[in-house]
């Protein structure tokens, strides 16, 4: 029962964080002179409408996936890895040189390429991790800053060593390597698929394994953890490489299956979206998917409903915003003793009406 | 030797508004409250400092409003983890990713998709007589906008304030035993609450000073970091007003010089020397070494029933 209780809590607040943000997005509408009702109608049709939208919406939800997981890994091991971005660029930047100068193709040349990634985004993360170890640096700050470089050290690459003649892009990933739709009408590719089960594996080794046990005893407890015996610093090195490591391989997926080349702008914004999807998916790797899923959908549906409603797409993205915002005030709130008192009065007055 | 000249110049400039952000945080955290949505604070000071100064054409109104706005936003941080008790960094980041969305949808709506660039005039520099006839120092510190003398100001101000002072003592004495000082009456929640208020004025004025006298144009992501490097100085500068002088011209330092260093370019490719202020923060804070400092109840819940 109480188990039972505890699930339903953990579903309530973000889903009634998403209504809230939904009618505060509704008022913004209607204050710019549209129906928020037609433009809601049309937001879920471009994100759900056909199969085409649908295979565009996981497209989008790949990334975030992989930097969702990335945020939530480091975070369940009790630190903030804000890198994500920078780790996501790192491992794209890697699987593009593998790719494009190594000249090993077909499906030998993709897992190569793929693995390039993961590595260049565990080392990436690795930096963060070790100067907190060693130096008690304060991860956030430092990871933050790696998220700067890597994007110019892309920059450098886009513009200068690997250019495209006069554009300042890269040359396309070979065709040889780019990773195959997994239905030919829908656009998502194989990278998608790679996503939800790094979802599933990190479920699994959090929760059913005994390193996923001490990883999430750290999380909650440094100290009773260090008492216990745990070696509490090497599962903080090891949670931020394997971190970095999930969004590097999101890179590399990103890269091989929807971008194909390195261009401005590139992976920008996905380090903090990943943040707020793990935080409202509370560090659930299944939900954090799921809560990817939403905000993929929300970005895809809302091109459509600019198109078709006029409600510019900027909505949906402070739909977005709020959803955090509320999430995380909702998730503080309903710990605070005042609210376990206040919601036993309305359960015992429901009782009490029950009896009579 | 104009180089140089130039160069110390170009320091100051850009270390004010990290001295801004900087000290914002500093109030911040001498009541325990751990803000690293000062990102976010700067980015919606920024954009409704440009605003208004847009619309009203006065860079003072449009300086005044970005703190307000400022104030405005942290106010949600303020309420969620005061008074709900939400963990501030989680908080923090919450405040890092809707504030951003919010002004680049301020400006959307505001300014269309139009992609033509809308310009303002920047706060004119203002120099103090006398002073300003001493040689290159005058030029240096006397013949600037009205916004370094009032860094400066804030600057001083602080040093005395948390150090000579009863009520700055007071101040402090929130951010390192809350219960000991709620015991001598100290209004340990109102105290806090005003620390989120000048936090979020003093990183909206941070963020209004990058379009109101620095670039005369809103770009999204104008802000780049400086509210983390913000958040190191406070660091490095072992949570005193001097010490945060001194961090933020160095950090201002390393931005003048990437800019200078792209002018001569040398062959190499702009991104590396654009690389040099982030660069310069992960080695500052790795070099500065393990010790713990800042205020002891930094980052933790207060509930007065609580024992």
């Amino acid at each position: 029962m109480k188990k039972m209780q505890k699930f339903l809590t953990s579903f309530t607040v973000p889903v009634l964080s998403i209504l809230l943000a939904f009618v505060i997005g509704a008022v913004i509408m209607l204050l710019l002179g549209a129906n928020p009702g037609e433009a809601f109608k049309y937001l879920f049709v471009g994100a759900f409408g056909s199969t085409a939208n649908i295979g565009t919406t996981l497209t989008k939800a790949t990334p975030l996936i992989f930097t969702a997981l990335c945020a939530c890994f480091a975070y369940k091991c009790g630190v903030f890895n804000l890198g994500g971005e920078g780790q996501f660029i790192i491992g794209s930047v890697a699987t593009f040189y593998v790719a494009y100068c190594s000249g090993v193709t077909g499906f030998f040349g993709i897992i190569l390429s793929l693995l390039a990634g993961t590595l260049a985004g565990g080392l990436w993360g690795w930096i963060p991790g070790i100067l907190k170890i060693t130096r008690g640096q304060n991860e956030m700050i430092i990871s933050i800053m790696l998220n700067y470089v890597a994007t110019l050290f892309m920059g450098v690459v886009y513009t200068n060593w690997l250019r495209d003649a006069s554009v300042p892009q890269t040359m396309p990933v070979p065709d040889a390597l780019k990773l195959p739709r997994v239905f030919a009408g829908m656009r998502f590719s194989w990278a998608f698929v790679i996503a939800v089960f790094v979802g599933l594996a990190l479920y699994y080794v959090l929760y059913w394994t005994s390193g996923g046990f001490k990883l999430r005893a750290v999380g909650l407890n440094m100290t009773a953890s260090r008492f216990n015996g745990f070696p509490v610093k090497r599962y903080i090195l090891t949670s931020f490489v394997i971190s970095g490591a999930i969004a590097g391989l999101g890179g590399g997926a990103e890269l091989l299956g929807t971008q194909f080349r390195l261009i401005n702008g590139f992976g920008a914004g996905y380090g903090f979206d990943g943040v707020a999807i793990a935080l409202i998916g509370q560090l659930h790797p299944i939900a954090t998917v799921v809560v990817a899923l939403f905000f993929a959908a929300l970005r895809t549906g809302s091109t459509t409903m600019q198109a078709a409603s006029g409600v510019p797409t900027s909505v949906s993205d402070i739909i977005q915003a709020l959803v955090i915002v509320f999430s995380v005030a909702g998730m503080a709130l309903i710990k605070l003793p005042e609210f376990e008192v206040f919601r036993l009065r309305l359960f015992g007055k429901r009782k009490e009406a029950d009896k009579s | 030797m104009i180089w140089v000249s130039n160069l110390l110049l170009a320091t100051v400039r850009m270390a004010v508004p990290l001295l801004f952000i900087a000290l914002a945080e500093l109030y911040s955290e001498r009541a325990g409250m751990v803000n690293i949505g000062l990102e976010g604070l700067a980015a919606i000071g920024s954009l409704v400092g440009f605003l208004v100064c847009f619309i009203t054409g006065s860079t003072w109104l449009g300086i005044l409003c970005g703190a307000l706005a400022g104030i405005a936003v942290n106010m949600i941080y303020a309420f969620a983890t005061i008074t709900l008790c939400a963990d501030h960094t989680v908080y923090g980041m919450a405040i890092n990713i809707f504030a951003p969305a919010l002004a680049s949808f301020i400006y959307r709506v505001y300014f269309g998709a139009g992609s033509e660039l809308s310009q303002i005039t920047l706060m004119r520099g203002v120099a103090i007589p006398v002073l300003k006839d001493i040689p290159f120092v005058g030029e240096l510190l006397f013949n600037q906008t009205p916004m370094v003398y009032l860094a400066i100001a804030l600057v001083i101000f602080t040093c005395i304030f948390f150090n000579r002072t009863r009520a700055g003592l007071n101040y402090r004495s929130v951010g390192e035993h809350p219960k000991a000082a709620a015991t001598l009456g100290i209004p340990v929640v109102g105290i806090k609450y005003l620390s989120c208020v000048l936090c979020g004025a003093l990183a909206g004025i941070g963020g209004a000073y990058l379009t109101t006298c620095y670039a005369n144009t809103y770009t999204e992501g104008n802000v780049a970091g400086r509210g983390f490097i913000a958040l190191a100085a406070v660091i490095f500068g072992r949570w005193s007003g001097g010490g945060i002088l001194v961090a933020c011209l160095f950090f201002g330092f390393c931005d003048a010089l990437q800019i200078r260093l792209q002018v001569g370019s040398f062959g190499v490719p702009y991104q590396f020397f654009q690389m040099i202020p982030y660069i310069a923060t992960i080695a500052a804070l790795s070099m500065l070494g393990a010790k713990k400092g800042g205020p002891l109840a930094n980052g933790k819940p207060y509930r007065r029933e609580e024992r």
